[in-house]
C-alpha cells in the first residue's frame, strides 16, 4: 500500500469507528441485559463474565452498581462465598449510595446476616439493613422485598405480631411486587402460628386467589387442608384412607422411622433391610441408603435427609458422620455409639441424642463438639425433630414427655405425660406439623395430636392402629403411621 | 367696489359647496384606490390652506385670499396632472377655483375671474355656483363662462343600467338625462354585464346636446328563481351566487298557490344573472332544510323562469346522557342545557357536541340525518394539557421542536381515556410568569416549592380548563432519543414518569396502555368466603360477611359449594371467576352440600364492593388515577361513589408521600362513607390514623386508631378484606 493510501486509511478509520461504535453507557447497558438473560438461562459463568466486564471495563457508567449487585448475588447463590458476596454488596453501598443498586445491596446484606443469624443481635443487625432500604429508598422496588425480609426476621426473633404486620403491609401495599406471594403466605403462616386459624386459612386462600401461578399456591393448599382438618369444622377428625398402600415385604419390617419430604417422597428406615428406602408420590420405590442399626430418619432445615444409625448419622446421600465427645482425659475422645436421634438445627448446629449417655450433645456445622444441649438432666431422648420456628422438639421416653427447646437450649414448653383427655403410656415417636402441633405416637395404640400449648386436639387410633411405631406428616396434614403389628403404613386424612 | 358679503361660517360655506346645485347628479363613480401618504399630506395641507384662505376671503381684505388660493391650486394641479388627485382633492380644488374667481371678480379683474371659472368648468363640467349664496352677477358670469365650454350628452340603453364611460372615465349609468360635458371629441363606451360592450364616437359642441340610444346585445342568460322559504342560498355550479330574499309580488301570488307554495312564505323572484350558455347545476341550500338540486339548460341568451323550489325541513333529535351527569351541553358552541337532555328540532348535518363538566369534557362530531334520532352517551373524560418539551442540554434544545411534533403525533387522538389538548403557549406562559416559574419548575428538581407547584397547577387547571398536564423532558445525560414523559395531575406535585424513544411509534404503546388503564374501583360481590382443601369435592364456606348477599341468601359456614350457574366448582378461583363475569344486581345460582351431605340450590343477587387502589402498583400511573378519581368526586358529589373516590384519593396521596393531602381527603371521606360492614368510616379512620402518624401527630393518630377499632365490621382493601378493628387496636397500643 502506498504511503498516501495508508495515510488516507488512517485518517478514515476514526470516523468509521465513530460511525459504528455505541457509547459506553449503551455498551454497559447491553452487557448488563445480556448478563441477566444468561443468568435466567442458567449460563451463570457467562453472566458473571458480563458483570465483571462492566465493573472493570466501564467503571464510569451508571451500570456499575447493578453489575456489582449481580456479582454479589452470584457469589452468594452460586459459589456460596459469603465473604466475597458481602464485599461486593458493601462496595455498592459505600461507593454508590445514591444508585438504583444501593437498596438491593442493603437488602442482600440484611439477608446474609439474617440467614446465618445465631443471636438476637444478628437479627437486629439484619433488621437495621432492611429498615434502611425502606427509609432511604421509599420508592425503590426493593422495599417490598425488604419488608418481607423484615417479617421473616421478626418471626425468627419470635415477634409474631410484628411479623404479621410486616407481611400484611407487603400484601396490602405492594400486591403486585415479586415479594407479594411469599409475603401473603408468610402473613397466613404468622396468623396460624398466632392461633388465628380461620384468618390464617383465609389468608392462605388469598395466596391461591391472587397468586395462583406462584410456587406458593400449592403450598398454601396444603396449609389450608391441614388447618381445615384441625380447625375448620368442629372437632378435628382423622379417617383412615383405605386406598393408601406403600411398600411391601421387608421394607415394612422393623421400621424405625418414617418421614415425608416437601416433595412428597416418603422415606422408610427399615432395620430389616438395613436401609432407608424412598417411595415417590406415585408409590414407586427409589434407590435406598444403607445403614446399620437404624434408629430413625428426619430432614434438615434445607430438606435433606438425615438417617440416624446407632454409630453414625447420614446427612444427605454423601455425608456419613460419626460423633465423639471429649473423654475423661484431656485430648481423649469417646465415640458415641448408641445414637438414638439426631437433628440439624436452623442455626446449623447438629444435635445428637445418645442412649447410653442419656444426654443430647451439640456439635457445630463442622461436627465439632460444642457441649451438652439443654439442661444437665439425664434424658432418654428417642426422637428429636424441628418445628417450623426452629424449636427443637424432643421425645423423652423415660419421662414420657415431649419438650420443646430453643436454639440456645432454653426450655420453651412441654407436653406433660398426662392431661385432660390423655395419658402418654409409651410414647415412641413424634412429628410436628407446620403449625407446631405435635403428633405423638403412643405404642399402646394411638397417635395423639397436641396444640403448641400442649392441649390435646385429636386422637388417631382405634380401631385401625394396633401397635403404632412411627409417624410422619404429609404437607397437607394427613398422618402416616407405621404399625409394627400390622407391618403396614396407614394413612389418616 | 365694495362687496357686500354675508358673514357665513366657513363650515356652512363648505357645506353649501358640497350640496349638489343641479337637479340631476350623475351617480358616484366607482371607488378608487386609497391615496398615498404623500398625497394625503398634500391634501391635508391644501385643506388647511383652504380654511385660512376662506377666512381671509370672508375678511375685510378679501383680495389677500387670492394668493392663498393660488397656492392651493398650484399644489393640487400637480396631483391632478399626475393623475393622483382623489375626489376630495377635486372638491378642494373646485372650491379654490370658485373662490379665487369670485375674489378676482370682486376686485374688478373679470378676465382673471373668467380664467378661474374656465379652469373650474374644465375640472368639473357639471359644477354649479350656488344662487343662494353667491351674488346673481357672479352666478350669471360663471354660467356664461361655462356655456362657452360645455355641451350636453344623454345616453340611454336597452336594457338600462349600463355603465357609460367617456374616454375611459366613468360618466353615469343609463338611462340619464343630458349631463354637462366639456365640448370635444369622445369615445363613449356602454357596458353591462351579460351584454356586449358598445362603443360610439361623439363630438360635443358647446351648448349642443348629443343623444345616444344604444341597444345592447345579450351575451348571457338569466334564470329567475323563487323559493319557499326565503333566505335560501342558491349555488350555481358549486359557487354561491345569491340568497333569495323578500316576498313575491302580487302578480305571482296566484301562480305560486297553484304550484303548492305559500305566498306568505315564498321569496321574491330572484335573478341569477350572467349565466353562460349551456347547462348549469343549481343547488338550493338552507340550514335545517334538505338541499335541492336542479339542472337548468340555457342554450340562448335570454331569461329563463324556473319552477319554484319548496324546501323541506330537515331536522333530527338528539338524546344526550353523560357520566357523570350535569354536564353543560354545547351544540356548535351554543349552550343547550345540562345532561341528561333531549334536544328536538336540530338541523341535520354535521355538529360538534361538547359536554363540559368540572371534571372534564366530552367532544364529538356527529352527523345527523333527516328524522334521525340519536342517543349519545357522553362519557366525561378528564383533559390532559400538553405543556411542551423541556430540554436540559443544548442538544436537547435543538431537537425539542421535532420532539414536540412527534409526541403530539403519537399521543393526540390515541389516548382514549383523556382529552389530549395541546396547551396554548401564551396562556401557560402567563400563568407561569406570574409566579416567576418555568415549565421545568413544575417537575421534581425544578427548584420550586411543592406548595407553589400545587398552586400553579391549580391555576393552570382553571386557565386551560383541564385536569392534568403532560410535559416531556429531554434529560441531558441520556442519549437524545429518549424523552421522559411526566404526567402530573392538577394539585399534585409528583409526576409519573415514563421513558419513550420519541422517534419510534411502538415505544408509545406501553405508555398509552398504562394511561388508558382504568384502576378497578369496584367489583361484583357476594360476601361468601370459601377455601380450597384436599378434603372436599368443591370448596367449603369458611365465612359469610354479615349483611352481604351471601348472608341474605342464608348461606352458612361449613356448607360446601359444588357448582355455580351449573358449572362445577373445584377450587375457589372457579367461583370467583364466575362472580367476576357478572355485574351487581345480577343473579348467581349456587349449589351446595350441607354438613350432613344434603344438597341444596340457592339464588344469590350480587352486590358491589368498593375496591381500594393498592398503595404501590408499578403498573399504575397514579396521577392519571387521581384525575379519574377527582372526576368521580366532582361528578357525583354527596354520593357514596364520591366518598369511595376520596378514600382512594387519600391512598394516592399517600403513595406520593403527601400525607397532608391524604389527611384532607380522609377528613371528608370519613363523614361521607357508610357505616355498614366493609369499606366504611372505620376504614377512613384507620388510614387517617396512618396519615396523622406520618405527619407526627401521635396523639391524634392514636385517637383515630381507637375510633377505627370501634368499627367492628370495617375492612380494608374491599368488603371481604382484613378487619380494621384488630389492626387499629394494635396500632393504638394499650
Amino acid at each position: 500500500m502506498t504511503l498516501r493510501r495508508t495515510l488516507a486509511l488512517l485518517l478514515l478509520l476514526p470516523s468509521l469507528a465513530a460511525a459504528q461504535s455505541t457509547s459506553p453507557e449503551e455498551q454497559a447497558r447491553g452487557l448488563l441485559e445480556d448478563g441477566r438473560n444468561y443468568r435466567t438461562q442458567g449460563k451463570l459463568k457467562q453472566a458473571m463474565d458480563n458483570f465483571q466486564t462492566i465493573v472493570s471495563g466501564f467503571p464510569n457508567t451508571s451500570y456499575v452498581d447493578d453489575a456489582l449487585l449481580e456479582i454479589g448475588r452470584y457469589y452468594l447463590e452460586v459459589d456460596g462465598d459469603v465473604a466475597k458476596a458481602r464485599e461486593s454488596f458493601e462496595r455498592v453501598t459505600k461507593q454508590f449510595p445514591q444508585s438504583d443498586g444501593a437498596p438491593g445491596a442493603y437488602y442482600y446484606l440484611g439477608r446474609l446476616t439474617m440467614d446465618r443469624a445465631s443471636s438476637a443481635a444478628d437479627l437486629d443487625d439484619a433488621l437495621a439493613q432492611f429498615l434502611r432500604v425502606q427509609r432511604l429508598y421509599p420508592r425503590s422496588e426493593w422495599v417490598p422485598r425488604a419488608l418481607y425480609a423484615t417479617a421473616l426476621a421478626h418471626r425468627k426473633s419470635g415477634k409474631l405480631a410484628e411479623a404479621t404486620d410486616d407481611a400484611r403491609r407487603v400484601a396490602l401495599e405492594h400486591p403486585s411486587s415479586d415479594a407479594a406471594p411469599a409475603a401473603q403466605f408468610e402473613l397466613a403462616q404468622d396468623l396460624a402460628l398466632g392461633g388465628e386459624f380461620r384468618q390464617a386459612m383465609e389468608e392462605f386462600q388469598q395466596v391461591r386467589n391472587r397468586y395462583a401461578d406462584s410456587e406458593w399456591a400449592p403450598r398454601a393448599l396444603d396449609r389450608i387442608t391441614a388447618l381445615y382438618r384441625l380447625y375448620g369444622a368442629g372437632k378435628p377428625a382423622f379417617a383412615a384412607d383405605p386406598a393408601f398402600s406403600v411398600g411391601t415385604g421387608d421394607t415394612l419390617k422393623d421400621v424405625r422411622g418414617i418421614v415425608m419430604t416437601p416433595a412428597r417422597t416418603l422415606w422408610v428406615a427399615s432395620d430389616k433391610t438395613k436401609s432407608a428406602v424412598p417411595f415417590g408420590p406415585d408409590g414407586k420405590m427409589g434407590p435406598s441408603l444403607a445403614g446399620e442399626d437404624l434408629q430413625g430418619v428426619g430432614l434438615t432445615p434445607g430438606g435433606d435427609l438425615v438417617v440416624v444409625a446407632a454409630r453414625a448419622v447420614r446427612f444427605g446421600p454423601k455425608t456419613l458422620q460419626t460423633f465423639a465427645i471429649p473423654g475423661n482425659k484431656p485430648g481423649e475422645t469417646e465415640p458415641l455409639e448408641k445414637l438414638a436421634a439426631a437433628v440439624v438445627t436452623q442455626g446449623g448446629s447438629v444435635l445428637v441424642a445418645d442412649e447410653k449417655k442419656k444426654k443430647v450433645f451439640r456439635f457445630d456445622g463442622r461436627y465439632q463438639y460444642q457441649g451438652v444441649f439443654g439442661d444437665a438432666k439425664e434424658r432418654q431422648v428417642s426422637r428429636i425433630v424441628l418445628d417450623s420456628e426452629g424449636g427443637i422438639v424432643m421425645l423423652d421416653r423415660d419421662e414420657k414427655t415431649v419438650r420443646v427447646w430453643d436454639e440456645a437450649g432454653r426450655a420453651l414448653r412441654a407436653i406433660a405425660t398426662r392431661g385432660p383427655g390423655y395419658d402418654l403410656r409409651k410414647p415412641i415417636d413424634v412429628a410436628v406439623d407446620a403449625f407446631r402441633n405435635a403428633y405423638v405416637v403412643d405404642e399402646e395404640g394411638a397417635v395423639l395430636v397436641f396444640s403448641p400449648a400442649g392441649q390435646l386436639l385429636a386422637s388417631i387410633g382405634a380401631p385401625e392402629l394396633k401397635k403404632p411405631r412411627a409417624v410422619a406428616l404429609e404437607p397437607s396434614g394427613a398422618v402416616l403411621v407405621y404399625d409394627e403389628k400390622l407391618q403396614r403404613i396407614l394413612r389418616f386424612k | 367696489m365694495r362687496v357686500t358679503r354675508a358673514v357665513v361660517p366657513a363650515v356652512l360655506l363648505v357645506v353649501c359647496f358640497a350640496v349638489p346645485s343641479t337637479p340631476q347628479e350623475p351617480p358616484a363613480a366607482p371607488p378608487a384606490a386609497p391615496p398615498s401618504e404623500s398625497t394625503q399630506r398634500e391634501l391635508q395641507a391644501a385643506q388647511d390652506l383652504l380654511a385660512r384662505a376662506m377666512a381671509e376671503f370672508e375678511g375685510p381684505q378679501q383680495s389677500r385670499s387670492i394668493v392663498q388660493f393660488d397656492e392651493i391650486i398650484t399644489r393640487l394641479e400637480v396631483l391632478r396632472r399626475t393623475g393622483t388627485l382623489p375626489a376630495r382633492g377635486r372638491e378642494i380644488l373646485s372650491t379654490a377655483y370658485e373662490l379665487r374667481a369670485r375674489a378676482y371678480y370682486n376686485i374688478g379683474l373679470q378676465e382673471k375671474a373668467a380664467d378661474s371659472f374656465r379652469s373650474l368648468v374644465q375640472l368639473n363640467p357639471q359644477y354649479a355656483v350656488s344662487k343662494e349664496r353667491v351674488s346673481p352677477k357672479i352666478v350669471e358670469y360663471f354660467n356664461s363662462v361655462k356655456k362657452a365650454l360645455v355641451g350636453y350628452l344623454a345616453v340611454s340603453s336597452k336594457p338600462a343600467g349600463a355603465k357609460v364611460t367617456l374616454n375611459g372615465e366613468f360618466l353615469s349609468l343609463t338611462d340619464f338625462f343630458p349631463l354637462e360635458v366639456l365640448a370635444g371629441e369622445y369615445t363613449v363606451e356602454v357596458t353591462r354585464e351579460g351584454y356586449r360592450t358598445e362603443t360610439r364616437t361623439v363630438s360635443i359642441a358647446p351648448k349642443a346636446t348629443q343623444t345616444l340610444q344604444v341597444d345592447l346585445t345579450r351575451t348571457s342568460a338569466s334564470a329567475f328563481v323563487v323559493t319557499q322559504p326565503a333566505g335560501v342560498e342558491v349555488w350555481v355550479d358549486g359557487q354561491l351566487r345569491t340568497t333569495t330574499t323578500g316576498s313575491p309580488g302580487p302578480e305571482s301570488v296566484e301562480t305560486l298557490r297553484e304550484k303548492g307554495l305559500d305566498p306568505t312564505k315564498a321569496s321574491a323572484r330572484t335573478e341569477l344573472a350572467n349565466l353562460s350558455l349551456g347547462a348549469h347545476t343549481l343547488e338550493f341550500r338552507k340550514k335545517c332544510h334538505e338541499p335541492v338540486k336542479r339542472t337548468i339548460n340555457a342554450p340562448e341568451a335570454q331569461d329563463y323562469e324556473t319552477e319554484p323550489v319548496k324546501m323541506e325541513e330537515s331536522l333530527a333529535s338528539l338524546q344526550l346522557r353523560s357520566e357523570p351527569p350535569g354536564g353543560k351541553i354545547f351544540l356548535d358552541g351554543e349552550a343547550m342545557g345540562i345532561t341528561p337532555k333531549d334536544l328536538e328540532g336540530i338541523c341535520s348535518g354535521k355538529h360538534r357536541i361538547e359536554v363540559k363538566h368540572t371534571s372534564g369534557k366530552f367532544i364529538q362530531d356527529v352527523q345527523m340525518n333527516k328524522d334521525e334520532s340519536i342517543t349519545l352517551d357522553c362519557p366525561i373524560r378528564p383533559s390532559l394539557a400538553f405543556l411542551g418539551v423541556v430540554a436540559e442540554s443544548a442538544a436537547g434544545e435543538r431537537v425539542a421542536p421535532e420532539v414536540e411534533e412527534k409526541l403530539t403525533e403519537n399521543l393526540s387522538a390515541k389516548i382514549t381515556s383523556l382529552n389530549f389538548v395541546p396547551a396554548p403557549r401564551d396562556a401557560v406562559d402567563r400563568v407561569l410568569e406570574a409566579e416567576k416559574l418555568t415549565r421545568r419548575s413544575l417537575l421534581p428538581g425544578g427548584g420550586a416549592e411543592p406548595d407553589v407547584v400545587k398552586k400553579v397547577t391549580e391555576k393552570l387547571k382553571a386557565a386551560l380548563d383541564v385536569q392534568g398536564f403532560l410535559l416531556a423532558l429531554l434529560p441531558g445525560e441520556k442519549l437524545q432519543r429518549t424523552a421522559v414523559l411526566e404526567l402530573l395531575a392538577a394539585g399534585n406535585t409528583d409526576p409519573d414518569s415514563w421513558d419513550v424513544t420519541f422517534g419510534e411509534s411502538a415505544s408509545y404503546m406501553r405508555f398509552l396502555s398504562a394511561v388508558d388503564r382504568k384502576a378497578r374501583l369496584s367489583r361484583p360481590w357476594t360476601g361468601l368466603i370459601t377455601v380450597d382443601t384436599l378434603l372436599h369435592e368443591g370448596v367449603p364456606v369458611l365465612r359469610v360477611v354479615p349483611g352481604s348477599p351471601a348472608a341474605q341468601a342464608g348461606l352458612e359456614p361449613a356448607e360446601v359449594l359444588t357448582a355455580v350457574d351449573g358449572k362445577p366448582v373445584k377450587q375457589t378461583l372457579d367461583f370467583l371467576t364466575a362472580v367476576e363475569g357478572k355485574k351487581a344486581k345480577e343473579k348467581l345460582s349456587l349449589h351446595l352440600k350441607g354438613a350432613q351431605g344434603a344438597a341444596r340450590a340457592v339464588d344469590l343477587t350480587l352486590a358491589e364492593t368498593p375496591q381500594e387502589i393498592p398503595l404501590n402498583d408499578p403498573s399504575l400511573l397514579y396521577n392519571k388515577v387521581m384525575m379519574d378519581l377527582r372526576q368521580q368526586v366532582d361528578g357525583y358529589p354527596g354520593t357514596e361513589t364520591a366518598a369511595f373516590a376520596r378514600l382512594n384519593l387519600a391512598i394516592c396521596a399517600m403513595h406520593f408521600g403527601d400525607f397532608a393531602a391524604a389527611h384532607e381527603h380522609l377528613l371528608k371521606a370519613r363523614t361521607e362513607l357508610p357505616t355498614r360492614p366493609g369499606i366504611s368510616q372505620g376504614t377512613a379512620l384507620y388510614y387517617l390514623g396512618l396519615a396523622l402518624e406520618r405527619l407526627g401527630y401521635k396523639k391524634e393518630a392514636v385517637d383515630a386508631y381507637r375510633a377505627a377499632a370501634g368499627f367492628k365490621d370495617a375492612t380494608l382493601f374491599n368488603n371481604d378484606g382484613p378487619s380494621v378493628a384488630p389492626l387499629a387496636a394494635r396500632r393504638a397500643g394499650p
